[in-house]
């Protein structure tokens, strides 16, 4: 793309200096492309440092090939079933789970694994919770959901030391 | 994923985290060494030397102690249950019971997953959300698979030993019934496609004579398969599975009783209409019993004989049928050296 943007533009030089009009011989867009791809990047920050994990740090484009994904389901298969419903329900438990543990997951990071009927949620919460907190908003959740999505939810917590699961630092912007 | 996610702010969901050992230090004021204060940073110069002139410093200064310190404080600190278990005594099908998330404080074994540059290490089993999102098979290991039969065992009944061979399966179980059964990762179990009902069968196991074997043909159609000799009936309009299999039972039934009967009409039939040639109802087989049992008339003639019986007909007679059936249906070179030898045995 590059390339033919730059061989444009030495014809548009070219057919200016010669005094012609500017007419070029293929209609293809003269204007540089605007690939502008922010999605799933995390640039250096103004003033402060940045922490992703692992999920965060690979790009979008690295998927399958770096990391899995976060949502496990047989609805997008060939005959896969209730895929729009599914995509949904994931959508709002996310952001059940991120509200119920006060924004305390790890790099927001919630795995759902659907096996049968079951749906399993897992992610890492810090030890900052206390175990009563813990375990009652387990509880909670897990209930709420079944009764919701009408199906047994599980949650799978693994606890992390505070600083633990993040595994690149971004340095601000000017410090290398 | 960017769509799932909730927020893309990932520093905001740390609970109050703040970034290790960053001592931020602004300055932006363009300021004379002499002027500055006792507990000013300094950039690289001792006061014993020549005071330095800096028109615009560096936004960032940072230590050398918090330039170490990176990674390997958000590293994992202790972790000792795991470690506890010793593999060769513990009973692990109680340990890891059933399908679930990796966990590892329950593993011992070291597991790594993921990096993020070349020939960097892989990262650990704590905190690491990549081993969390495939499955495992930790609940299936030998021994726990050898318990689970062990346990079902009670629940089953040996294979019958007189059905030794496919063959006497095939004879004392004619009937094939295939339905499909569909496993989804959803909340329910239905699946509209378990409605379809298969049922296969062999032709030659249904008593049929020649007359109703036609008629059977003619009624199941692209149903039956030449090769195989195989009937299939599949079923798929009724919403159930069991109504399904009962319309192929139906089916199957309709149409053996169907293909015996004998319509009032269906004598009306002449040679003009027949499909094939059946030659023990035609003139050759007339003809060769007029032959055989010559006897003429009053006026000297032969007369014409009906076709001889089945119980008259001898291995040659059949050969001569047989060549003539074949003569007629598509006349070849070799067709006609049979029907000259066959004609030739049956005269001499």
């Amino acid at each position: 793309m590059a390339l033919n943007v730059t061989k444009s533009v030495w014809k548009n030089v070219l057919l200016s200096r010669h005094g012609c009009a500017l007419t070029l011989e293929r209609s293809i867009s003269t204007t540089p492309a605007c690939n502008k791809i922010s999605t799933g990047r995390y640039k250096p920050l103004e003033g402060r440092y940045q922490v992703l994990t692992y999920d965060q740090a690979i790009k979008p484009h690295e998927l399958v090939h770096m990391k899995s994904w976060n949502t496990w389901n047989t609805s997008t298969l060939k005959g896969g079933r209730r895929s729009q419903l599914t995509t949904i329900e994931d959508m709002f438990i996310r952001r059940f789970i991120h509200g119920a543990w006060f924004c305390n997951t790890v790099g927001e990071q919630i795995i759902i694994k659907r096996q049968h009927n079951i749906i399993r949620i897992a992610f890492c919460v810090p030890k900052t919770v206390s175990p009563q907190n813990c375990y009652f908003i387990t509880g909670f959740c897990e209930e709420m959901l079944s009764i919701w999505l009408h199906c047994p939810v599980k949650l799978e917590i693994q606890t992390t030391e505070p600083h633990e699961g993040y595994a690149k630092v971004i340095n601000p912007q000017g410090l290398n | 994923m960017s769509l799932l996610s909730v927020s893309r702010n990932s520093v905001k969901g740390l609970g109050g985290f703040k970034p290790i050992g960053a001592h931020l230090t602004l300055n932006y004021a363009v300021r004379l060494s002499a002027q500055a204060g006792a507990d000013a940073p300094e950039f690289g110069d001792s006061s014993d030397e020549f005071r330095q002139l800096v028109i615009k410093p560096p936004r960032f200064v940072e230590s050398k102690k918090t330039k170490k310190a990176g990674l390997h404080m958000v590293m994992s600190k202790d972790y000792k249950r795991a470690d506890k278990i010793d593999p060769a005594n513990v009973d692990w099908k109680s340990v890891w019971p059933g399908p679930r998330t990796f966990d590892p404080n329950s593993i011992p074994i070291p597991v790594r997953q993921g990096r993020l540059k070349p020939k960097a290490r892989s990262f650990g089993k704590h905190a690491n959300m990549e081993l969390m999102k495939i499955p495992t098979f930790f609940h299936l290991t030998p021994p726990a698979i050898e318990a689970h039969c062990k346990e079902l065992q009670r629940f089953c009944t040996p294979f019958p030993k007189e059905l030794d061979t496919k063959a006497k399966c095939e004879q004392h179980f004619p009937l094939t019934v295939i339905t499909n059964d569909y496993l989804h990762s959803s909340p329910t179990i239905r699946d509209p496609q378990a409605r379809i009902v298969t049922v296969k069968l062999k032709v030659k196991d249904i008593p049929l004579d020649n007359h109703a074997r036609d008629k059977f043909m003619r009624l199941v159609r692209d149903q039956y398969d030449e090769k195989t000799g195989t009937l299939t009936i599949v079923t798929d309009r009724c919403p159930l599975r069991k109504q399904n299999y009962d319309y192929a039972q139906y089916l199957l039934t309709a149409l053996f009783f169907e293909s015996w009967k004998v319509e009032t009409w269906e004598s009306e039939k002449t040679l003009e209409d027949m499909e094939v040639y059946e030659w023990d109802k035609n003139v050759s087989s007339k003809a060769l019993a007029s032959i055989l049992k010559w006897t003429p008339d009053k006026l000297g003639k032969s007369v014409f004989h009906e076709p001889l019986k089945s119980e008259e007909l001898k291995p040659e007679h059949l050969a001569y049928g047989a060549a003539v059936k074949e003569v007629v249906e598509g006349e070849s070179k070799n067709g006609l050296d049979q029907y000259k030898t066959a004609a030739i045995r049956l005269l001499i």
